[in-house]
């Protein structure tokens, strides 16, 4: 059922042309893959807004709705760093790590590549693109 | 069956070689020329006329010019638009295939045979033509009163008796804070990059974007790009100008520009709030905003918000979040002269609000240029 969801949402998001965001450039919906994550699958949506002050948001919304804890960015080399707490099957908290870079900044289509992390040995590629 | 001669069979190559080096000439919409051509890399080229190009978005000059080996290479000289070049006296007529020309110029920064042409002369009578010349009309000596409507409010737009024009030639082409010194060139690109702190009270990330964006030669200003609307105080630095339109009856003033993609913004004065329409913009952040106005004695002090993202709100593209909110006090202290004053409040993008200030000249009796930017062009 996630995966039909996410399928859907997935399918959403692709269709709706990538929109020029010349404002803060995490502001928006991504959607990517955190490679090898056995917990939430390889999937992934993620959406950021910015106050001015912090960068708030979720993963994984309307599936695994994870608020996204702390993030910041860097904007000495677009450096892109989210926190985030989920719990695992099991019902266990498990908590991620996001460490990536912003690339091709200027364009509606614009990346953050990286690596993810959990608290259990978990680790992979990280991969999102903005919609 | 009749065998072509070799000349013509020549001319009809060079002909299809033009037709195909003229169709491959990248063309980005009216823009910076720095975005396309490295002013540290001058050229000088003298040859001969193959083609004149006489279309939007930018006049383009073919020129068979001998290479060091003897050989011809075609050049393609990048002028300005044909609107400007026809308001400076010339027109299509003004060169000819197999003209002899002298040219002085950047080359681009791709290594093409591409150049933007600062000066092109015609050799056989040493003619500097051309050149975009289009200045402010003059000063009158005593400045002639605002004109006024019979409540004697000020008119903001066309004077009475049906007279004609628009406002144009910004005193400043680009937002910089009040009191700093900054020099740009006419599209906002900073002559020092290390100026860019200076501009305006930037948030970090802000700082970095706009200083990337400097130093990418404002190439990707969506304005020109994609004939995004230039939202905000960027109608009122555009350099083909713009008009205001009152409608008393219906208590609204219509500002129309004769760039970008000629849509429109709406100042209400009827003292509506800023509630957009239900069904319509009352959830949708927009290009312009929505602006509500009134009148503080000879100022109209225009309050707008609601804006989205996908722009840049000014030229030499300054940062802006949906948080903007502007403060815009317009008047018209005399006949010629308007005056625009601004407030930019930000929290998203800037640490404190900030000011800007310049004024416009009208231009009488005069239709606005239109420049037209359709299908990323313009």
């Amino acid at each position: 059922m996630k995966r039909l969801v996410f399928a859907v949402l997935a399918v959403c998001l692709v269709a709706i042309p990538a929109l020029a965001q010349e404002g803060h450039p995490l502001k928006g919906s991504w959607l990517g893959t955190w490679a090898g994550n056995k917990t939430l699958g390889n999937d992934v949506v993620v959406v950021m807004t910015w106050d001015g002050k912090s960068i708030t948001g979720t993963i994984n919304p309307g599936t695994d709705n994870i608020a996204i804890k702390s993030a910041t960015l860097n904007p000495e080399g677009w450096l892109v760093h989210i926190e985030a707490d989920a719990k695992d099957k099991a019902g266990s908290p498990i908590s991620y790590t996001i460490d990536g870079k912003i690339e091709n900044l200027p364009l509606a289509n614009r990346v953050v590549t990286g690596t993810w992390k959990d608290n259990k040995g978990g680790t992979g590629a990280f991969k999102i693109g903005r919609q | 069956m009749i065998m072509p001669s070799r000349a013509a069979l020549l001319r009809v190559l060079r002909s299809v070689f033009v037709f195909f080096v003229a169709a491959s000439v990248t063309l980005i919409a009216h823009h910076e020329p720095l975005a396309k051509f490295d002013d540290k890399k001058p050229v000088t080229l003298t040859g001969v006329v193959s083609l004149l190009d006489w279309r939007n978005p930018h006049v383009h000059v073919f020129m068979n010019v001998k290479s060091g080996t003897g050989e011809l290479v075609n050049w393609a000289i990048e002028l300005e638009s044909p609107i400007e070049l026809e308001e400076s006296g010339w027109s299509h007529d003004t060169l000819h295939p197999g003209d002899k020309i002298s040219v002085e110029g950047m080359a681009a920064r791709n290594g093409s045979h591409q150049a933007w042409g600062k000066s092109v002369v015609l050799a056989a009578t040493g003619r500097k033509i051309l050149f975009a010349s289009v200045s402010p009309p003059p000063m009158p000596l005593a400045p002639h009163p605002t004109p006024r409507w019979p409540d004697g409010q000020p008119r903001l737009g066309a004077g009475a008796q049906g007279r004609q024009g628009y406002w144009a030639f910004p005193s400043a082409t680009a937002l910089v804070e009040n009191g700093v010194n900054a020099p740009m060139d006419a599209w906002g690109l900073l002559k020092n990059i290390a100026d860019a702190p200076k501009v305006a009270p930037m948030q970090p990330w802000a700082l970095k974007l706009y200083t990337e964006r400097q130093q990418r030669f404002l190439q990707d200003d969506p304005m020109y790009l994609n004939c995004k609307p230039p939202g905000g105080p960027r109608q009122f630095q555009l350099q083909p100008g713009l008009q205001l339109v009152e409608d008393r009856t219906r208590q609204r003033i219509f500002v129309l520009i004769g760039s970008g993609n000629n849509n429109y913004r709406i100042i209400y004065t009827d003292g509506r709030s800023h509630q957009g329409q239900v069904g319509g913009d009352d959830e949708n952040p927009l290009f312009y905003g929505r602006s509500v106005a009134k009148w503080e004695g000879e100022t109209l002090v225009a309050d707008t918000r609601g804006f989205n993202e996908d722009f840049w709100f000014t030229n030499g593209g300054l940062p802006h979040t949906d948080q903007l909110k502007l403060i815009e006090k317009i008047s018209r202290p005399n006949y010629d002269t308007l005056k625009y004053d601004l407030t930019v409040d930000d929290p998203g993008a800037y640490t404190r609000p900030w000011s800007a200030s310049w004024t416009l000249r009208w231009v009488a009796d005069k239709e606005m240029p239109r420049h037209l930017c359709q299908e990323n062009r313009s």
